[in-house]
C-alpha cells in the first residue's frame, strides 16, 4: 500500500539544518500550521489517522555525507539520505548497516529512524536503535538540538536518540544522524522448510533456543503469505503449508555448515525436504521477505508483538481468519495483511477483537500498522495503551508544545 | 513548567531541606522511615554513614544523613513519598562502584541502598529474557545462567560487585561490548519508582513495545529519573567456543595499529583489551602471570562464535598482529588458561593498590584510529605533572581508562589529578571523542557538559529529565550542570560544608 500526499505550495524543502530550524521557529511564532515531516514517503500510512492538511517538510535536500571515517566504522549523514545511497557508499568499503528496509530505493535514514523500521535480521543484529550513536533534530518550535556523538561508546548526557527512534516525527524532525557500522559478511544462504502444522513449527522454533547454529534471521510465513513471497522472488518453493525460512551469514564454510546442520536438527519436526537457497536467488528471496511487511494492497496491515512462545497460537487464529501472515518468528513480531473480504469497518473490528482475545494483555500488543486513510480515524490503531503512556504524552508536550508536528499521528490515537 | 514560547526556560532546583541532626524533623523522618523498613534496615549514626560518603570516585565526598535498605518496590515508593513530604533530597545506591560520583549524596538527605533487592524473579530461555531486582550483582546473574546456554552480555570490569540497577543507571559497558553492545542494547523494560513515589513500567519482555522508547531514554539517566526497581534484560546465546590470546607488542603504537587493522579486516572480536607497560608491571608484581616487563603493550584478544569459524579468525588476527611487529603471542588452549588470561585483565585494578595509595580512573573515548594520539598525550601529561599514569582499557571501542596514581592525603596531588584529568578529557573532545564511555557524567564531569552540548541541547535534556523528576529532588545536581555556575566540584559549589575532609 502506498499513500500519496497531495502536497501544497507551502511545502518546505530545507537545504540545511539551520534552514529547517528557522522554518519551524517561524511557524511556531506566526502561522502555527500543522507540519508533516516526510522522507521517502514510504511509510505515510504507518499509524496515520487521516490525510494530512498542511505543509510538508521534505528532507530530500538534506542528503549529504557529513563525515565518514571509514576505519572507525562510523558514518554521519543528513537525515534525507536514501538507504540505497547510504548502502552504496558504505558497501564500497566492505561495510553495512544491518537493518532491513523495504523500498530502500526511496526510504531515507531519517524515516527509518522515525518509523523504527526493521526486518528479518533484527533477530541477530538488533534494530536501528542499536546503531544510532548520535542524532540531531529540530523540535516543534525550532530548537535544533543534538545528543550522543560520533564515537561508538559514549554516555555523556541523556540518550535522546532512543526517544526519537520510532517517534514517527511527532517529537521533532530528525536532521542528521551518526551511525555505527558493521562489516559485510562474505556469504548468505537461506534454508526453506515446509511444515504441516502450527504445532510442528512451534516445536522447531523452540528448538532454535538450543540449536547448534546461530541464525541471522528466522522468518515464518503461512501458506497465503508464502505463496505471495515465493511468487515475488520467482523461486519455486513449497508454499501450501507453513514455511519457515532461516538465514545464515558469515564466512562461506561456516554458512554452509550451519545450513546443513539446521536441516539435520529439524528433521525431527518436518519430514519434508528442506531447500537451501544460495547466490542471487538467496538475495531475491531475502528481498521478498523484507518487502512483504509493507507490500500488500490489502486494506489493513496489522502488527502484533508477542512473546515468541505465544506467537504460534496467535498465528493459528490469524490464519483461521484468512489473514496472510509473515513473522520475524524468533522475535515474536507478526505482520498480517487482512483479506479484501474484510471490506467494512465492522468486519475489521470483529477481526481485531478476535485477535486481541488471543493476546496476553500483559505482554503483547496489537497495532494497525497501516490502513486506508479514511478508515484510520475509526479504527483503534493502538489496541491498548502502552506502558508509560502518560509520560509519553508529557514528552510530546515538552518537545512540541504547540502540537505542530504530526500531532494527530500516533499520540492521540490510543483508545484507552 | 515549560513555556511554549520560550523553549530555553530553565527550572531552577528547589531549595531542599538540610537535615539537622537531632532536630524535630530529623527525628520524625527517622521514625517514619523506621516504620517502613524496620530499625535494622536504617542507619543514621555519623560514623556508620562514613561508609556511604563516596563511591568509587573518591575525589569528592559528602555523607548522607540517613541510609535505608528497602526490600521491595512498595517500600521504596513509601520512602520516596516521605522524602517528598519532608522536602529532603534522596538518591539510590547499589554497590557504589560508580567512578564518577554518581552515588554522591549532594546535599545529604536519604540514601536508598538497593543491595537487599537482589533476587532473580524470572528466567525465560524460550523468550530470551530474565527479570531481576536492581541490587542483583551482575556476575551473580551470569553465574545463575551457567549451564543454560545463555548469558547476560554486558560485563563491566567490576561485574563481581556492581549491580544491574547501577549498570542501567550508567549504561555500563565492559570488555565484551565491542561485539555485544552496552547495557542499553540488552534492557527490554523496567519498573521504576518515580521521584514522586509513583510506580511505573516502561517497555516489557517483548521485542518491542508501541510508543516512545522511554526505557531507552531511562537507561543511562544516572539515577536522575527515579529508582529502577526491576529490570527485564535480554539473554544472549553463549558462544560455542572462544579463542583467547595475549599479544605482546614492543610499542603501544604497534598495538593500536594492529587493533585498527583487525577491525578494518571485517573481524569484530568479542574483546580487544589493552594493557600498557605500567599496568603490566603492576599486574606482574601482584600476580606473576609471566608478562614480559619490558613490553610496550599487551593486547588481550578474544574471538568467539561457532567452533568451525574460530581457527580461521584467530589465524587472520595473528597475521595482522605479525604485520605490526608482534613480539610474541600466548594462546589459551584450555578453559583454565582462558580464565587465567581474563584474570590478568579483570584484576588489573586490584594490582594498582601496590603502586599507589589512591587512584583516579578516567573514562575518555576517541575514535579508534586516534588511539595512538591520545595515548601519546596521556604520556606527555604524565611527564608534565610528574604523576604516574597507567593504562588498561577497551581499545576496540576507543574507550581509554588512564589511571592517575596519587595520594589523596596530599591536597596538591588532588588538584593535580583534577587538572591532568581535565587536560586528558579535553584532548579526547578535541580528537572527536567524548569524556565518558561507560562511567557517566556523575558529579565529576558535570562541567564538561556545557562544552560537549550547547544551551539548547542541555535545555532539551533538562525537559526530558523534568518529565521524570520535575522537582529535582532525586539524585540532584548530577549529569546536567547547575545554571550559571562553573566549578570543578559540584559538591563544594552547591553545598559548601557538605564535603567531608579527606
Amino acid at each position: 500500500m502506498t499513500l500519496t500526499h497531495s502536497g501544497t505550495p507551502e511545502d518546505f524543502v530545507p537545504t540545511s539544518q539551520s534552514e529547517l530550524s528557522r522554518f519551524l521557529s517561524d511557524n511556531a511564532t506566526s502561522a502555527r500550521k500543522q507540519t508533516f515531516p516526510v522522507g521517502g514517503r514510504t511509510s505515510l500510512a504507518v499509524c496515520c489517522p487521516d490525510s494530512h492538511s498542511g505543509p510538508l517538510i521534505c528532507t530530500s535536500q538534506l542528503n549529504r555525507v557529513v563525515d565518514y571515517p571509514v576505519r572507525d566504522m562510523t558514518i554521519t549523514v543528513e537525515a534525507g539520505m536514501r538507504l540505497d545511497q547510504l548502502n552504496e557508499i558504505i558497501s564500497a568499503e566492505g561495510q553495512r548497516l544491518p537493518i532491513d528496509v523495504p523500498q530502500s530505493n526511496r526510504a531515507t535514514i531519517g524515516g527509518v529512524i522515525a518509523t523504527n523500521t526493521s526486518g528479518p535480521r533484527r533477530f541477530s543484529y538488533g534494530t536501528i536503535r542499536d546503531y544510532v550513536i548520535g542524532i540531531s533534530a529540530v523540535d516543534g518550535v525550532g530548537n535544533l538540538f543534538k545528543s550522543g556523538g560520533r564515537v561508538v561508546k559514549n554516555v555523556a548526557g541523556y540518550d535522546l536518540g532512543k526517544m526519537l527512534v520510532g517517534s514517527l516525527g511527532t517529537l521533532s524532525v530528525i536532521s542528521q544522524v551518526s551511525l555505527n557500522l558493521r562489516p559485510r559478511p562474505e556469504c548468505m544462504q537461506l534454508v526453506w522448510f515446509d511444515f504441516d502444522s502450527c504445532q510442528s513449527v512451534d516445536q522447531a522454533l523452540e528448538a532454535i533456543v538450543t540449536s547448534g547454529t546461530r541464525p541471522t534471521a528466522v522468518e515464518y510465513c503461512n501458506s497465503k503469505a508464502a505463496r505471495q513471497i515465493t511468487a515475488e522472488s520467482r523461486i519455486e518453493l513449497p508454499n501450501e503449508n507453513h514455511a519457515v525460512c532461516i538465514c545464515y551469514e558469515g564466512p562461506e564454510n561456516v554458512v554452509k555448515w550451519q545450513a546443513q546442520q539446521i536441516i539435520n536438527e529439524w528433521r525431527a519436526f518436518s519430514s519434508l525436504d528442506a531447500q537451501i537457497i544460495e547466490g542471487s536467488q538467496a538475495s531475491q528471496l531475502y528481498n521478498a521477505l523484507t518487502e512483504y511487511q509493507t507490500s500488500s494492497d490489502d486494506p489493513v496491515t496489522l502488527k502484533a508483538v508477542v512473546l515468541p512462545s505465544q506467537m504460534m497460537s496467535f498465528i493459528e487464529t490469524a490464519t483461521s481468519l484468512n489473514i496472510a501472515v509473515q513473522a520475524h518468528a524468533a522475535d515474536g513480531i507478526v505482520f498480517g495483511h487482512l483479506p479484501d473480504s474484510a471490506s467494512s469497518l465492522e468486519n475489521v473490528n470483529q477481526i481485531l477483537e478476535q485477535l486481541q482475545s488471543v493476546i496476553d494483555p500483559g505482554t503483547g500488543y496489537l497495532t494497525i500498522y497501516q490502513c486506508e486513510s479514511d478508515w484510520a480515524e475509526s479504527l483503534p490503531l493502538f489496541c491498548s495503551p502502552p506502558a508509560g503512556w502518560e509520560l509519553m504524552q508529557q514528552l510530546k508536550q515538552a518537545l512540541d508544545p504547540l502540537q505542530l508536528l504530526n500531532s494527530r499521528r500516533f499520540t492521540e490515537l490510543v483508545k484507552s | 513548567m515549560v513555556d511554549p514560547d520560550n523553549q530555553t526556560s530553565h527550572l531552577v532546583a528547589p531549595v531542599l531541606e538540610q537535615l539537622e541532626r537531632g532536630s524535630g524533623p530529623f527525628s520524625s523522618l527517622i521514625q517514619q522511615l523506621t516504620q517502613i523498613v524496620g530499625k535494622n534496615s536504617l542507619l543514621y549514626d555519623a560514623d556508620e554513614l562514613l561508609v556511604y560518603e563516596c563511591d568509587g570516585y573518591i575525589v569528592d565526598k559528602s555523607a548522607p544523613d540517613i541510609v535505608v535498605f528497602p526490600t521491595s518496590t512498595e517500600q521504596i515508593s513509601s520512602i520516596v513519598k516521605i522524602c517528598n513530604q519532608f522536602n529532603v533530597p534522596f538518591l539510590a545506591r547499589g554497590a557504589g562502584t560508580s567512578l564518577s560520583g554518581g552515588c554522591l549524596p549532594i546535599g545529604g538527605g536519604v540514601m536508598i541502598v538497593l543491595t537487599r533487592m537482589k533476587q532473580i524473579l524470572e528466567i525465560n530461555l524460550r523468550d530470551r529474557y530474565a527479570i531481576v531486582e536492581p541490587g542483583m550483582v551482575n556476575l551473580h546473574l551470569t553465574n545463575a545462567l551457567k549451564g543454560t546456554g545463555y548469558h547476560y552480555a554486558p560485563d563491566p570490569s567490576s561485574q563481581g560487585s556492581c549491580t544491574i540497577g547501577g549498570n542501567i543507571a550508567t549504561n555500563s559497558g565492559g570488555p565484551h561490548t565491542l561485539k555485544y553492545g552496552v547495557t542499553t542494547n540488552h534492557v527490554l523494560g523496567l519498573e521504576a519508582v518515580l521521584p514522586d513515589g509513583s510506580v511505573i513500567n516502561l517497555g516489557g519482555p517483548t521485542a518491542e513495545t508501541p510508543g516512545y522508547d522511554l526505557h531507552g531514554v531511562y537507561v543511562g539517566n544516572e539515577g536522575t529519573f527515579g529508582i529502577c526497581t526491576k529490570a527485564i534484560v535480554r539473554l544472549t546465546r553463549d558462544p560455542e567456543a572462544h579463542r583467547t590470546m595475549l599479544a605482546v607488542f614492543q610499542t603501544i603504537s604497534d598495538a593500536t595499529r594492529a587493533i585498527s587493522e583487525i577491525i578494518a579486516a571485517g573481524i569484530i572480536p568479542s574483546a580487544l583489551e589493552m594493557m600498557d607497560q605500567g599496568i603490566i608491571q603492576a599486574i606482574e608484581e601482584a600476580f606473576h602471570f609471566g608478562f614480559p616487563l619490558d613490553a610496550g603493550a599487551v593486547l588481550l584478544i578474544e574471538v568467539d562464535g561457532l567452533e568451525i569459524a574460530l581457527d580461521e579468525e584467530a589465524r587472520r588476527i595473528v597475521e595482522i598482529c605479525n604485520a605490526h611487529n608482534l613480539r610474541e603471542i600466548q594462546r589459551a588452549d584450555t578453559p583454565e588458561e582462558r580464565l587465567l588470561i581474563w584474570k590478568s585483565r579483570k584484576q588489573a585494578f586490584g594490582a594498582i593498590g601496590r603502586l599507589s595509595p589512591s587512584y583516579c580512573t578516567q573514562d575518555g573515548v576517541v575514535p579508534r584510529t586516534r588511539l595512538p594520539e591520545i595515548l601519546e598525550f596521556i604520556e606527555a601529561t604524565s611527564q608534565k605533572y610528574g604523576m604516574r599514569i597507567v593504562n588498561v582499557f577497551h581499545a576496540g571501542d576507543g574507550n581509554v581508562h588512564p589511571i592517575l596514581l596519587f595520594d589523596e592525603r596530599d591536597q596538591d596531588q588532588i588538584q593535580q589529578v583534577m587538572e591532568a584529568s581535565e587536560e586528558i578529557l579535553s584532548k579526547c573532545l578535541e580528537l572527536g571523542g567524548s569524556v565518558t564511555g561507560e562511567h557517566g557524567i556523575g558529579v565529576e564531569k558535570i562541567n564538561f557538559m556545557s562544552r560537549i552540548f550547547n544551551e539548547t541541547d542541555l535545555s532539551q535534556m533538562e525537559k526530558v529529565r523534568n518529565i521524570f523528576n520535575p522537582r529535582q529532588i532525586c539524585s540532584r545536581d548530577k549529569v546536567l550542570p547547575p545554571h550559571g555556575e562553573e566549578s570543578q566540584s559540584a559538591v563544594t559549589l552547591s553545598h559548601p560544608g557538605r564535603r567531608a575532609p579527606h
